[in-house]
């Protein structure tokens, strides 16, 4: 009697704990969120969330988006920051030629797209691992960069002449949302719908779970493949885009900045999943997570040196109560 | 009769045709590589001198040595970089430990203060990185990428992100003292070489190492403490980081920001030098040979006079070229 009335508080006991490891990195948002609510001035003013979500979420939440598709296919992009800073650097070149926005978007995103074929076609063809092949391209996207702006010099569009693409784009609402939250948002459901609500959604996981298996069991695995890294490439392209239309240039290596936090902020999202895979609405927490510290860390006047202490730290105590206490209740 | 005569026949014919192909797998790389070294030894000129020669080394002792670190974590944890093991933190982690050393020696503190200090501190954040994924068992390319933050943002608090010159005759030494016409620095790296090659290649706890990265649960059930060779796999990498902090500050006489981002070229050190290996797996010689090919093609095309703004491509165009050649010979 007693071993079985023990066996079952323990079976309980383990239960809750994983669901609270699952409930780790939401509840590590919410104290976040309260603890800048109160103790810094000024974060939660319309103003202030706004201006964080519109500058700092929207760039960071599109290419994370990206990423999770490719974590979720059980590969890794190391060349999402090449996507934007290629795309960005055709936009901007277009426009500076005289010609009209559309154009320059189209010939940015077609630009991503390339980025995106040339990781399948290194992954599908030459069998070369993701981690690897994305980190060559990397490495030649930083060539084609300094050779074609002199060694990486920045092309400033300040002039009013260049005005108008950049306002329709970064400048414009619709219903008094700003079109970049707008994109966003487009984005989120196009990603979602693909990622969770499909076909080919289901065949991606089935790739991150079991490659083996999805490959015995017919998938047609380059396709799929060639799909997460085009789309992947696209979407990093497209936060490109938004970037140089909101500051009007295209600084050479700006990418490179979220490449980490997009990788970081889709794999803080996998903890919010009991099967600790990633999904659209974990990595918007994380971005949101991400973002979120490091304004409230700036607005308590914490420098940019100490926010990466205490974004490390922070993110470091959040995973290891949800790791940790999964562990414990496995 | 006619089938027994027969069989043999067939086996040693197929034998000889997988020989051929293993024999062609094996040398793949060191084909590419021979030839890379060929083609600037014939177009380049001054490549072969033995002062280039040992400047090469010297290029790719940090490199190197880095790689090292984050070779023996794919050892003890296996390549694959999403579920297997990695360590993101290694760069920064050097970048941090240098600025230890750095400062120490600016606030008038010796080496016998500011040495042990950077070695502590690398292993302090190799300590975090096995803290967090074998303790907390957190996913480790997050972990690390946490630790890599937090080290990352420690080095800038330290120097406040500018260059912190220093002098020692310590340094001196490291950077510009020779031994047997060889730089003190080379041989740094080939006598770091050696002693690892026989550690991990050759004694009992490289064994036990590579069973721990080969199989988890088979070494876990051979009675290996598993935990243990992965906490030390990163303990070591912090190691390294510490160590290659001091050759760092004596080359460049300072402490510099942006140290954190060889990251990537480390990364791709390792990573190639599975292709320098028998069967495509983590080793010592493989890193190095890999690092020497990294130094190799960036001093040939700085002798050959080509524009730096093409280096990263072409490397980075070569290192796909040497990668995809060989999963191709893996197949056949």
């Amino acid at each position: 009697m007693t071993m079985q009335a023990n066996a079952g508080t323990r079976r309980r006991v383990a239960f809750d704990l994983e669901a609270i490891s699952n409930y780790a990195v939401i509840a590590a948002f919410v104290v976040v969120v309260t603890f800048f609510s109160v103790f810094a001035d000024g974060f939660l003013t319309g103003e202030n969330l706004l201006n964080l979500i519109s500058n700092k979420v929207v760039l960071l939440a599109i290419v994370a988006l990206g990423m999770t598709i490719v974590i979720g296919a059980g590969g890794i992009d190391l060349s999402v920051g090449v996507s934007m800073d290629l795309s960005s650097m055709i936009f901007i070149m277009l426009i500076a030629a005289g010609y009209a926005g559309i154009i320059g978007i189209a010939g940015g995103l077609a630009a991503a797209f390339a980025v995106g074929l040339m990781n399948a076609i290194l992954i599908n063809k030459l069998k070369i691992n993701p981690f690897l092949a994305t980190l060559g391209v990397l490495f030649i996207g930083q060539s084609i960069q300094r050779l074609s702006t002199q060694g990486g010099v920045p092309i400033y569009l300040t002039r009013a002449e260049f005005a108008a693409p950049f306002n329709a784009i970064a400048r414009t609402s619709l219903f008094g949302v700003p079109t970049p939250i707008i994109v966003l948002l487009i984005c989120i459901v196009a990603v979602y719908l693909a990622l969770h609500r499909s076909v080919f959604g289901r065949y991606v996981s089935a790739l991150g779970a079991q490659a083996d298996v999805a490959r015995y069991s017919g998938i047609p695995v380059p396709f799929h493949l060639a799909m997460v890294f085009i789309s992947c490439a696209v979407l990093s392209g497209i936060s490109g885009i938004l970037l140089s239309s909101t500051v009007r240039s295209y600084v050479p290596f700006s990418g490179d900045a979220f490449l980490l936090d997009a990788i970081g902020a889709t794999f803080i999202g996998t903890a919010i999943s009991a099967e600790r895979r990633p999904s659209v609405v974990g990595t918007l927490l994380g971005v949101m997570l991400l973002a979120v510290m490091r304004n409230g860390l700036l607005l308590i006047g914490w420098n940019f040196f100490w926010q990466q202490v205490g974004i490390g730290v922070l993110v470091f105590l959040v995973l290891g109560l949800s790791f940790g206490l999964r562990k414990r209740a496995e | 009769m006619t089938a027994a005569t027969d069989i043999p026949t067939t086996r040693s014919g197929r034998f000889n045709s997988r020989n051929v192909s293993k024999i062609a797998i094996r040398l793949g790389a060191f084909v590419a590589f021979a030839g890379i070294f060929l083609y600037f030894a014939l177009t380049a000129r001054g490549f072969l001198s033995p002062y280039n020669l040992t400047n090469v080394i010297e290029q790719s002792t940090i490199l190197g040595l880095l790689a090292f670190g984050i070779t023996v974590v794919f050892i003890g944890t296996g390549t694959d970089v999403q579920k297997g093991g990695i360590d993101l933190s290694v760069a920064a982690n050097a970048g941090l430990c240098a600025a230890v050393y750095d400062v120490l020696l600016r606030d008038g503190y010796g080496n016998g203060v500011a040495i042990p200090a950077a070695l502590g501190t690398g292993m302090f954040i190799g300590f975090l990185n096995g803290l967090a994924v074998v303790t907390l068992r957190i996913i480790p390319l997050l972990g690390t990428l946490a630790v890599m933050n937090i080290a990352a943002g420690l080095e800038l608090t330290l120097t406040e992100n500018t260059v912190v010159p220093v002098q020692s005759p310590l340094m001196n030494t490291l950077a510009f003292g020779r031994f047997l016409g060889i730089s003190v620095l080379a041989w740094c790296f080939l006598v770091t070489t050696l002693i690892l090659v026989w550690v991990v290649q050759f004694s009992q706890i490289g064994l036990r190492l590579y069973a721990v990265g080969g199989h988890h649960e088979a070494a876990k059930a051979a009675g290996i403490n598993t935990g243990r060779y992965i906490y030390g796999a990163y303990l070591f990498a912090g190691l390294m980081a510490g160590a290659t902090s001091i050759l760092i500050v004596s080359r460049l006489s300072s402490s510099t920001p942006g140290t954190g981002l060889i990251l990537l070229p480390i990364l791709a050190a390792a990573l190639l030098g599975t292709v320098f290996s028998r069967r495509f797996i983590p080793t010592i010689g493989g890193t190095f040979l890999a690092a020497l090919f990294i130094g190799i093609l960036a001093n040939g095309f700085q002798l050959l006079g080509i524009s730096s703004y093409w280096v990263a491509g072409v490397q980075g165009a070569l290192i796909l070229l040497v990668v995809a050649v060989t999963s191709f010979a893996k197949k056949n």
